[in-house]
């Protein structure tokens, strides 16, 4: 498999003070899902606003199908049309992106900017609106959705613009379960049907049931080390060091105590 | 705090209203059928014809034409009409009441206020013996306070049956580019955004005070929160800038000109036109 997105020796850090990224060296392949995983603060947006361009790193290069992607080549009208429709990113917080008047104004955005006329995007809306769930919604404002609906709202705008290469920041964060449960089931389809599929989280359970590629972040913002999901999912002193699992308290019938406790991977009484 | 209370409550009621007129936006009613571009057209029509005439029957016709359209666009009347006399008494019959004296108005005294001794003559002007209300005045006043009335009538009849962002989008009729409308729209939208930010802030806030506090912290406190707000924004509008770049934004908007017009527009378009233009040559 070709690689769709290569990262070399990529660093970045905030207002040239607070680091964000150091070091990173991570290649995907088309087609491939991958986890980036890593505790609060250790760089996983970060890594996947570079990864979509919408920041670039200060030292290193971001190769989008082998050519070095640059401010200056997505200055290129023709270039960043083709980088924009191809590499989707949905943010964390999707009041962020969710900027246009109704739901339908949402979706037609990215179809529109593309230069779709009024028709083809008409009839890509309908099709997101029905693959998300969301034909009752079509006509509400943005600002007026529950969180869950705003996700799906979020995630289908994107897909709107039929990307090849998705980049998710913690898309369950805050969900209820019937809305966690839709998304999972939706990313094992995109995944089904050749998407390239990158998410950042913490969230372990996710991961587990996905079962991607995994990449770690360390708090000193290095990729710790990357592996198939057992392999690192295994790894208890890998999870540890990057503060990913920890000791913490909880009940046992009556008997409340504390040891290592990873909710579902393992739930280790030896200590 | 009581002032922060209020401005607060304020913010929230504001916000309520939004909700408000989403809901009515969405009633089964005669202008909420309508397309947006033709209800804009109307009401500039409307507004136009508001202030040519100048006679008192014409706008009571408009005022009861108009009082139809919001009964047939099922809009509740007190709350509707409650805002329209507000702002007809206070921007109209307040500020054209002094203009009902014969001091501004020359005309028949029907109603005498005061009498001096003798009329008195400063530069251009001139107060008579005798001070009254007059006809003309009157009707003056009248005609004023109409077109105040007949004027929020009209853009209440069209904000209670449009949402807001329709209503925005419909000014493309009138060639308005694409980037000044999706600016309105934005700023509209994180008004709202912001505000529900800024009430969760000052209830954290209220909930960690405790006991009497002096006006200083207080000023400390108010200024250190519009600061953080303002910083806030700031993020909120870099993240959204990048969410725009990342769908395809080039620095020119392409926004969606919403369906077309229907057979009813068109014939709505006609009746409210042939109205308009009954009223001009009455």
């Amino acid at each position: 498999m070709k690689n769709i997105i290569e990262l070399k020796n990529v660093s970045y850090s905030y207002y040239d003070i607070v680091p964000a990224l150091s070091g990173i060296d991570l290649a995907i392949s088309e087609g491939e899902t991958l986890a980036v995983i890593g505790s609060n603060g250790s760089g996983k947006s970060t890594l996947l606003q570079i990864m979509s361009a919408l920041i670039h790193p200060q030292s290193g290069s971001l190769y989008y199908r082998g050519e070095r992607v640059t401010e200056k080549k997505l200055r290129e009208r023709q270039y960043q049309r083709m980088f924009r429709s191809s590499v989707g990113y949905i943010f964390q917080n999707s009041d962020v992106q969710l900027f246009c008047p109704t739901v339908y104004d949402e979706i037609a955005f990215g179809p529109l900017q593309l230069g779709l006329d009024e028709s083809s995007t008409a009839a890509r809306v309908s099709d997101i609106l029905a693959l998300m769930n969301i034909e009752y919604l079509a006509e509400r404002p943005t600002h007026m959705l529950s969180g869950g609906e705003k996700k799906r709202v979020a995630i289908g705008s994107v897909l709107a613009m039929n990307p090849e290469l998705l980049l998710l920041d913690e898309p369950m964060s805050g969900l209820d379960p019937k809305t966690v449960s839709f998304l999972t089931d939706l990313i094992f389809s995109l995944a089904e049907s050749d998407k390239t599929i990158v998410i950042a989280t913490h969230d372990l359970e996710l991961v587990d049931h996905l079962q991607p590629r995994i990449a770690v972040l360390s708090e000193d913002h290095r990729l710790e080390k990357t592996g198939a999901a057992p392999e690192i999912l295994g790894d208890k002193e890998l999870l540890i060091r990057v503060n990913l699992i920890h000791e913490h308290k909880h009940r046992h019938g009556k008997r409340v105590h504390s040891h290592l406790h990873s909710h579902f991977l393992f739930h280790d009484h030896k200590r | 705090m009581t002032f922060i209370d209020t401005s607060i409550t304020k913010i929230a009621e504001i916000v309520k209203t939004n909700y408000v007129q989403w809901e009515t936006a969405r009633k089964n009613g005669l202008f909420q059928k309508l397309d947006p571009r033709l209800k804009a057209v109307f009401m500039l029509g409307c507004v136009a014809v508001i202030s040519v005439k100048k006679e008192l029957p014409a706008e009571l016709a408009i005022s009861g034409f108009i009082f139809i359209l919001i009964l047939l666009s099922r809009l509740n009347l007190i709350r509707i009409y409650k805002r329209i006399l507000f702002f007809g008494f206070f921007f109209g019959f307040l500020i054209a009441l002094p203009s009902a004296l014969n001091v501004i108005t020359q005309g028949d005294i029907i109603f005498r206020v005061a009498a001096l001794s003798r009329p008195y003559h400063f530069w251009i002007y001139t107060i008579p013996a005798e001070i009254g209300i007059t006809r003309e005045g009157c009707y003056g006043v009248g005609i004023l306070s109409l077109r105040v009335v007949n004027s929020v009538s009209v853009v209440l009849l069209i904000l209670n049956t449009t949402h807001f962002f329709e209503l925005v989008r419909s000014f493309k009729i009138l060639r308005i580019p694409d980037t000044f409308l999706m600016i309105i729209i934005l700023t509209y939208k994180y008004v709202f955004i912001l505000s529900k930010t800024i009430e969760d802030i000052y209830l954290a806030m209220k909930s960690r005070l405790v006991g009497s506090i002096r006006n200083s912290e207080i000023r400390e406190i108010v200024s250190g929160r519009i600061f953080y707000v303002f910083k806030l924004s700031r993020m909120r509008y870099e993240e959204t800038y990048k969410a725009m770049l990342a769908r395809g934004f080039t620095g020119e908007i392409s926004l969606n000109a919403g369906r077309g017009f229907a057979g009813r527009d068109i014939v709505a378009g006609i009746a409210l036109a042939g109205v308009l233009i009954i009223i001009i040559i009455l």
